[in-house]
């Protein structure tokens, strides 16, 4: 990793505390994206709550912006968020291959209603073809979505791509395997695999 | 700080000899991670951490992150600022008159557009 994450036993904020067992149960992020923020404890909050916000609460499904949040990690080449899995999303039923269809060739996939094909494809033009992002996009999205539906999915793949970008030029991996057991950098990397 | 100073920063930061080496790896640091974040790796963040502290940059790399993600989203959304370079609030019609339909230097017109209305006023 090209930053040092602070160690946990240093971190003795008590908000940034109550988010790393957010972390640990939420497992997107996992505790290492709070302890890389920690250099910044202000910055570490407001991020995190941002991002909690935007992907496990609000009104679009969670499974649906879980598959997205995969979709523009693998865009980014994040090796860290494209590995992570959120614990709600697989409680909630998503598999990885739902996931992958989701990743690959959603449009012509019957497994996603028209909703959600706009959705992913609104993730899949939003970094790739922008210009096609336009008005006519949102007239469609607005006759299966409310515009603050629009909205919070459009806010979610922004915010989210973004840091994406951030976290794969700190060639990070997740902190723990599939199972949820710690693994060290080099550990993830192996299980993993240095491609997504 | 000038819209020239910012347009020096955007365009011509490399050679231009109004930045510290510092600043120059920031705006390096924030045109790669839009346009060519391969080319961030361990050997940059090295050159980094000559000039900032971690802290310092895991502002910088979030605060960047954030804003690569966010200006392409309300790209999509097509709409303007409220008011003009000249502080006059204005319609969105009026504002994408005065701004222009892409994001350039406010010298390159911007500035002028809104003096002119302001004067027809």
């Amino acid at each position: 990793m090209t930053i040092d994450p602070v160690p946990l036993e240093l971190i003795d904020d008590p908000g940034l505390k109550e988010r790393l067992d957010q972390a640990q149960e939420i497992q997107t992020p996992d505790p290492l994206f709070l302890q890389i923020m920690a250099h910044v404890p202000s910055y570490a909050k407001a991020v995190f709550d941002a991002m909690y916000r935007s992907h496990v609460l609000g009104n679009v499904d969670h499974k649906l912006k879980e598959i997205i949040r995969i979709q523009l990690a693998r865009l980014a080449k994040d090796t860290y968020f494209a590995n992570l899995r959120s614990a709600k999303a697989r409680q909630a039923g998503l598999t990885e291959e739902m996931i992958e269809a989701g990743c690959g060739d959603f449009e012509n996939d019957e497994g996603f209603s028209k909703a959600e094909k706009w959705a992913l494809r609104y993730a899949y033009l939003m970094f790739r073809e922008r210009n096609r992002v336009d008005k006519t996009f949102y007239d469609e999205g607005k006759t299966l979505y409310s515009e603050a539906e629009i909205m919070e999915l459009g806010a979610f793949i922004a915010f989210h791509y973004g840091l994406q970008v951030f976290m794969r030029t700190l060639q990070a991996f997740p902190a723990q395997d599939r199972d949820g057991n710690p693994v060290s950098q080099e550990e993830s990397a192996a299980l993993y695999g240095t491609t997504v | 700080m000038t819209e020239e100073l910012i347009d020096e920063g955007i365009e011509n930061y490399e050679k231009s000899t109004r930045f510290s080496d510092a600043e120059k790896i920031a705006l390096r640091y924030s045109e790669w991670m839009a346009t060519a974040p391969e080319r961030i790796d361990a050997a940059f963040y090295g050159a980094l951490k000559k000039h900032y502290s971690v802290a310092e940059i895991v502002e910088l790399g979030s605060y960047i992150g954030f804003n690569v993600g966010y200006h392409t989203f309300f790209g999509t959304l097509d709409f303007y600022p409220m008011f003009t370079p000249d502080g006059r609030l204005v319609s969105q019609e009026e504002s994408r008159r005065v701004y222009g339909d892409r994001p350039v230097s406010h010298l390159k017109g911007a500035v002028q557009r809104a003096a002119s209305d302001n004067d027809a006023e």
